[in-house]
C-alpha cells in the first residue's frame, strides 16, 4: 500500500527484521529504539495441557527496558539465540498509520554456558518456535512496535531464557 | 587447603555420617530402577489439580513410574484415577494430555473411554461397557466383567490436588502421609476453590532428587539477585526449617520486599486468604513434589523422574477461581517475575541442577555432596536435605552416604 509517498509494509517489514538483528546481537536498546513508548510486549502459549492460553512474560516498554537493565545481576545461560523469521502477512490501515503483521519465528540456540561447555558448547538446537503477532504505528514513513505478542507453540521450555524473544 | 590429590579428594569429609551423600544415588541405573520400584510405585503423587478436568467426563492422562495414568471426572462429580492400558493387548488408550469423554470418538461413542484399536470401551468407572464382537469371539469363555481398567487409589486434597498411588494398599491416606506439613497451608489453600493458570514443563539432564534438593535447601539464594535483593534481612536469616514425618520439610515464612526489585511490587493486596501480606511458605514433599506459596500466587512442581540423570519437572501455577480478570493478570505477573520459564529465579535455578547433572552422569566417579550445615535449623541449615536422605535411605534400605551398604538408622544419625 502506498501512502504520502511511503511503502508502508516496507517499513514494517524493514522494523520487524532489524528487531531480529537487535535480538539475535543482544543489543537491547537498539530493539527498544524500534518501540514506540506505548509498547506492550508479551510471549504467550496455549496450553492443551491445562486448556488455558497463557502468558509466560508481558512487560511495558519501561518494564522491559528495567528487565534487560537488571540482565548483568543474573546468572544467565549465554547460549546466543538467533531467530529466523519470515514475515507471512502485513496488513496496513485505511490511514496508513498504523500496520498488523504476522511473522513466523523459529529461535535456534548456540550452545555456550548452558550445561557442559567442553561437549556441547558450538552446537545448535532448536529452542523454541512460534509466530510474531506485531501492531505498528506508522509515521514519517517509519514502523514503530506497540505491541508484540510471540505466540510460543512450546510448553516444554526447560531452562527457558533471560532474555526477550 | 590446597586442591587436593585424588586420594584427600576422596577421603571422607570431617563431617558426620548422614551430613553428606555419595554422587552413586544421583547416577546409578540400579539405584533408579530401584526408586521406582520401592518409593514412586507406593507413595502420594500430586499428579494435576482438580482445575485442569472442570467438567463432568474431563480427563487429564499421567505417568508415575512409567505407567501410564489416566484421570477422569465422572457424570457423579468423582476423580478417579486408571491405568491408561487397554486390558485386551496393552494399547495406550488416551493419547491426548487432556481433554472430554463427552464427544464420541472415530472408533467410540460419546462418554466412553474408547480404546481406538479394536474399539473396547469403558465408562468413567472404568467398567468395561463395550467389547467388539465379543460373543462371536470369545462365546461364553470371558465377558466385559472380566477386562475392566485397572483402577488406582485417588484422592483429591489440600486446595483441589489430585493425587494417584500404584498401590492398592498404600500404607497412609493423603492425609496420613502429608497432613501434617500442609498444616501451614491448610486454611488458605481450602478457604476457596483453586484454579491452574499456568503450565510449562522442563526436561532437564539431572537426578530428580537434585531438583528437590534446590527446592528444600535456600543456601543456593545466593544465586539469585531478586532473593538476596527482596529476602536477605534479619528475619530471612532466622527463617526455619521444619521437618516432618515421611521425609517431608516445610520451610518457614518471613516478609518478603518485593519492591526492593526494580520493576517489582508488593503482593499484600491479593495475598491468598489467611496468609499475612508477603509471605512465603515451601512444602516440600518426599520424594520430589514441591509447594510454594508467595502471597499471591501458588507454585507447584512436579517431578517425573525419566532415567537416573533425566528428570522432566512440571511446574503449575495457581490461583484463586474467583479471581476477577484484573486479580487473574496480577497473579500472573507475580507469578512469572520469578517463576515463569522467562522469569528471574526459575532459570537461574535450572542452570544450577543442570550444571550438577553435568558432574555427575552414569560412570563419574563417586564424589562427596556435602549437606552439612548447620544453623540452629534456620534457612541456610540443610537439615531439609539430611531429613530428606535419611527417609531415602529407609525406603531403599541404602545408606546415602555408602549405597552398597544397607540402611541403618544409628549410621544416619546427625539430622
Amino acid at each position: 500500500m502506498q501512502s504520502n509517498g511511503h511503502d508502508q509494509t516496507a517499513a514494517v517489514r524493514d522494523t520487524i527484521y532489524r528487531a531480529a538483528l537487535a535480538l539475535d546481537d543482544q543489543r537491547w536498546q537498539d530493539w527498544l529504539e524500534l518501540c514506540a513508548p506505548n509498547f506492550h510486549y508479551k510471549i504467550t502459549s496455549f496450553s492443551p495441557e491445562i486448556n488455558k492460553d497463557m502468558i509466560y512474560l508481558q512487560g511495558s516498554r519501561k518494564e522491559m527496558d528495567s528487565l534487560v537493565r537488571m540482565l548483568p545481576k543474573h546468572n544467565t545461560d549465554h547460549s546466543p539465540l538467533h531467530r529466523h523469521t519470515s514475515v507471512y502477512t502485513i496488513d496496513v490501515s485505511e490511514d496508513g498509520k498504523s500496520a498488523q503483521a504476522v511473522s513466523s519465528v523459529v529461535f535456534y540456540q548456540n550452545m555456550l554456558d548452558g550445561n557442559n561447555s567442553h561437549i556441547e558448547s558450538g552446537e545448535t538446537r532448536l529452542f523454541l518456535a512460534g509466530r510474531y503477532v506485531d501492531t505498528f504505528a506508522i509515521e514519517d514513513g517509519a514502523a514503530k512496535f506497540v505491541d508484540r505478542e510471540v505466540k510460543l507453540d512450546n510448553r516444554r521450555l526447560d531452562k527457558g531464557s533471560h532474555w526477550p524473544l | 587447603m590446597p586442591a587436593r590429590n585424588h586420594t584427600q579428594w576422596s577421603a571422607n569429609p570431617p563431617l558426620e555420617t548422614g551430613e553428606w551423600v555419595d554422587s552413586r544415588i544421583y547416577s546409578e541405573q540400579e539405584i533408579f530402577e530401584e526408586e521406582n520400584e520401592k518409593i514412586f510405585k507406593h507413595v502420594w503423587v500430586p499428579v494435576c489439580h482438580e482445575s485442569e478436568l472442570p467438567k463432568p467426563y474431563d480427563f487429564r492422562t499421567t505417568t508415575i513410574a512409567r505407567e501410564p495414568i489416566v484421570i477422569c471426572r465422572g457424570p457423579d462429580n468423582e476423580v478417579r484415577a486408571f491405568l491408561n492400558v487397554c486390558p485386551h493387548r496393552g494399547m495406550l488408550i488416551e493419547r491426548r494430555p487432556s481433554g472430554s469423554f463427552l464427544e464420541g470418538q472415530p472408533s467410540g461413542n460419546p462418554k466412553r473411554i474408547t480404546c481406538m484399536f479394536h474399539a473396547w470401551q469403558f465408562d468413567m468407572k472404568g467398567n468395561c461397557v463395550y467389547v467388539a464382537r465379543e460373543k462371536e469371539g470369545y462365546q461364553d469363555r470371558l465377558c466385559k466383567e472380566n477386562v475392566g481398567l485397572r483402577r488406582l487409589r485417588c484422592e483429591v486434597k489440600f486446595g483441589g490436588f489430585v493425587w494417584v498411588n500404584l498401590d492398592d494398599n498404600p500404607a497412609q491416606t493423603v492425609e496420613e502421609w502429608c497432613g501434617e506439613p500442609f498444616e501451614c497451608l491448610r486454611e488458605s489453600l481450602n478457604a476457596e476453590p483453586l484454579e491452574v493458570f499456568h503450565y510449562h514443563k522442563a526436561i532437564v539432564d539431572t537426578n530428580y532428587k537434585l531438583w528437590h534438593d534446590t527446592n528444600s535447601e535456600f543456601y543456593h539464594d545466593f544465586m539469585h539477585y531478586h532473593n538476596r535483593i527482596t529476602g536477605f534481612n534479619d528475619a530471612y536469616f532466622a527463617r526455619k526449617n521444619f521437618a516432618y514425618d515421611n521425609g517431608h520439610v516445610v520451610v518457614g515464612t518471613f516478609e518478603v520486599n518485593y519492591e526492593n526489585y526494580e520493576g517489582f511490587e508488593s503482593r499484600a493486596e491479593l495475598s491468598f486468604p489467611h496468609l499475612p501480606p508477603n509471605q512465603w511458605y515451601m512444602v516440600d514433599l518426599f520424594p520430589g513434589f514441591n509447594f510454594n506459596l508467595r502471597g499471591s500466587a501458588l507454585r507447584c512442581d512436579i517431578v517425573t523422574p525419566l532415567g537416573p540423570n533425566k528428570v522432566m519437572i512440571e511446574f503449575r501455577g495457581l490461583g484463586l477461581k474467583r479471581d476477577t480478570p484484573e486479580e487473574r493478570m496480577t497473579r500472573i505477573n507475580h507469578h512469572n517475575s520469578i517463576w515463569g520459564p522467562f522469569g528471574r529465579n526459575l532459570h537461574e535455578d535450572l542452570i544450577g541442577v543442570a550444571g550438577q547433572g553435568a558432574t555427575m552422569g552414569p560412570g563419574t566417579e563417586p564424589r562427596h555432596i556435602l549437606h552439612g550445615r548447620h544453623e540452629n535449623e534456620t534457612i541456610h541449615d540443610e537439615i531439609g536435605m539430611r531429613h530428606y536422605y535419611g527417609t531415602w535411605g529407609q525406603w531403599m534400605n541404602r545408606l546415602p552416604s555408602e549405597p552398597d551398604k544397607p540402611y541403618t538408622a544409628t549410621a544416619v544419625a546427625a539430622e
